[in-house]
């Protein structure tokens, strides 16, 4: 499999037990350029407690993975490193691990957590387990060699647990959840994973019992947008500007009224702008041949990003099914996109110097940035280019 | 005749969507569908003097959602010369 254009997206979020401020679940990802580490930790009981156990097991397991370290002697070092509950008697805190190396290599090594899902076209597979033991502890490895949109999830029990007593007698139970994941036809990471606490969320009336954490895992096929946003300062330079943009690989996204006039202008080919609104709020959309979307500037983008801050506030599912600009930016972005590439001209709009043009929206550098900041945060490989 | 009304984020902000909803009402009214066509552009180059409003691709106008009827009427007559 080395060489093949893959990336690796990923996507976790939790639920908190009713009431619980804090989550025993904790999730530590690092993302290299060789390898891919994933560790998922349930603390023992909630609150305070179980995040305290989960977040040092997590932290603890990925930095010695992460620095070479061998499997039994970071086992090892949680079992002599946690602190011992009151209670109960006990240091205890479940994991999951996923490794993936950059030649799709997966090594998933788990202790006491549910299995994790491996969805391969369409079905659940489960490749050969081993079992190796550190102190009292059995842990499983199972190791296989990933493929392109394969799909793998790891949950903590909060999960499996869903709806225990109220709306159904053993909870979702790991098949129900297993062939639930493997019915969904989703190519994000992030878009299954908010599927499955959503619905985790539902069974659970709103009121899970227990902390829920979910982390989904797509090899997909990397696919990039383009986005076109504001025109270089020096006019000399659009020619050449356009013609770089055009010449990237991945879909066009075109934000700005006056980098699209000069868009047409240098394709030579026509710009025709919608003169219907589907919201008041959101300026109309245009057309031109070979773009993929064209939209109005820094109200569009502006608006896009209050809608990811959003979003990334809470693990609800987004809908995208209206057709304004800010929608139709989204969906691109969020579904559609593994990187999103900014290309950023320093022109100044003489309008947004006006005095009565909202402060927030004359740099329109800044909205880009805390775009950028969000689409990171969604797992995206962003990156921003200076036309000039 | 052909009106393109700017529709950037300038001329957005002071009032494009009411400029084109009255512009539209008056063409309905007035039933000049046939006359004048209504469209749409992204920025006119305007924009300290927003909403611009571009007439057979040559003169631009200044005008608010306030003045777009009287700014039809003119249109309207001149349609009619």
């Amino acid at each position: 499999m080395e060489g093949m254009p893959h990336y690796i997206d990923i996507s976790s979020h939790s639920l908190n037990k009713y009431g619980e401020e804090l989550c025993g679940d904790k999730v530590e990802v690092v993302k290299g350029n060789k390898r891919t580490i994933v560790v998922l930790a349930d603390g023992l009981g909630s609150g305070v407690k179980a995040n305290i156990l989960a977040t040092l097991t997590s932290k603890i397991m990925i930095t010695m993975l992460e620095h070479g370290a061998d499997l039994k002697e970071t086992i090892d070092t949680i079992t002599n490193t946690l602190p011992i509950c009151n209670v109960r008697k006990i240091g205890y805190s479940t994991f999951s691990i996923l490794d993936i190396d950059d030649c799709l290599n997966a090594r998933i090594i788990e202790y006491d957590n549910p299995p994790a899902f491996i969805v391969r076209d369409g079905e659940l597979i489960s490749p050969e387990k081993s079992m190796i033991r550190s102190g009292d502890k059995n842990v499983w490895v199972t190791e296989f060699e990933l493929k392109l949109n394969d799909e793998i999830t790891l949950c903590s029990d909060g999960v499996i647990h869903a709806g225990v007593g109220v709306m159904l007698n053993h909870g979702w139970e790991w098949e129900h959840v297993g062939s639930f994941i493997a019915e969904q036809e989703i190519s994000s990471a992030d878009k299954l994973n908010r599927r499955l606490l959503e619905t985790c969320n539902r069974l659970y009336d709103g009121r899970p019992g227990d902390d829920a954490t979910v982390v989904t895992m797509r090899v997909r096929k990397p696919e990039i947008a383009q986005i076109l946003t504001g025109p270089p300062d020096h006019k000399a330079k659009d020619t050449i500007t356009i013609k770089n943009f055009m010449n990237q690989s991945g879909r066009k996204i075109v934000c700005g009224g006056t980098a699209a006039n000069i868009l047409s202008r240098e394709l030579d080919r026509e710009i025709v702008t919608d003169i219907e609104y589907i919201d008041p709020f959101i300026p109309p959309t245009a057309k031109i041949k070979g773009i993929d979307l064209v939209t109005e500037g820094v109200l569009t983008l502006k608006m896009a990003l209050t809608k990811l801050q959003s979003i990334n506030e809470c693990c609800e599912e987004p809908i995208f099914n209206k057709k304004d600009g800010v929608t139709k930016l989204l969906k691109l972005l969020i579904e559609e996109s593994t990187h999103v590439h900014f290309w950023v001209g320093r022109a100044i709009n003489p309008a947004h110097q006006n005095p009565d043009f909202p402060k927030d929206l004359s740099i329109k550098i800044n909205i880009i940035r805390d775009i950028e900041k969000e689409l990171k945060k969604m797992g995206k490989f962003v990156q921003i280019f200076y036309t000039d | 005749m052909e009106i393109k009304i700017c529709i950037g984020s300038a001329c957005h902000l002071k009032g494009s969507y009411d400029v084109i909803k009255k512009c539209q009402n008056y063409i309905k009214e007035h039933n000049l569908s046939d006359t004048i066509e209504l469209k749409s552009a992204f920025c006119l180059g305007r924009c300290s003097e927003a909403v611009s409003v571009q007439v057979n691709a040559t003169e631009i106008f200044s005008i608010s959602p306030e003045t777009a009827e009287g700014f039809m009427k003119l249109m309207h007559q001149r349609t009619e010369l």
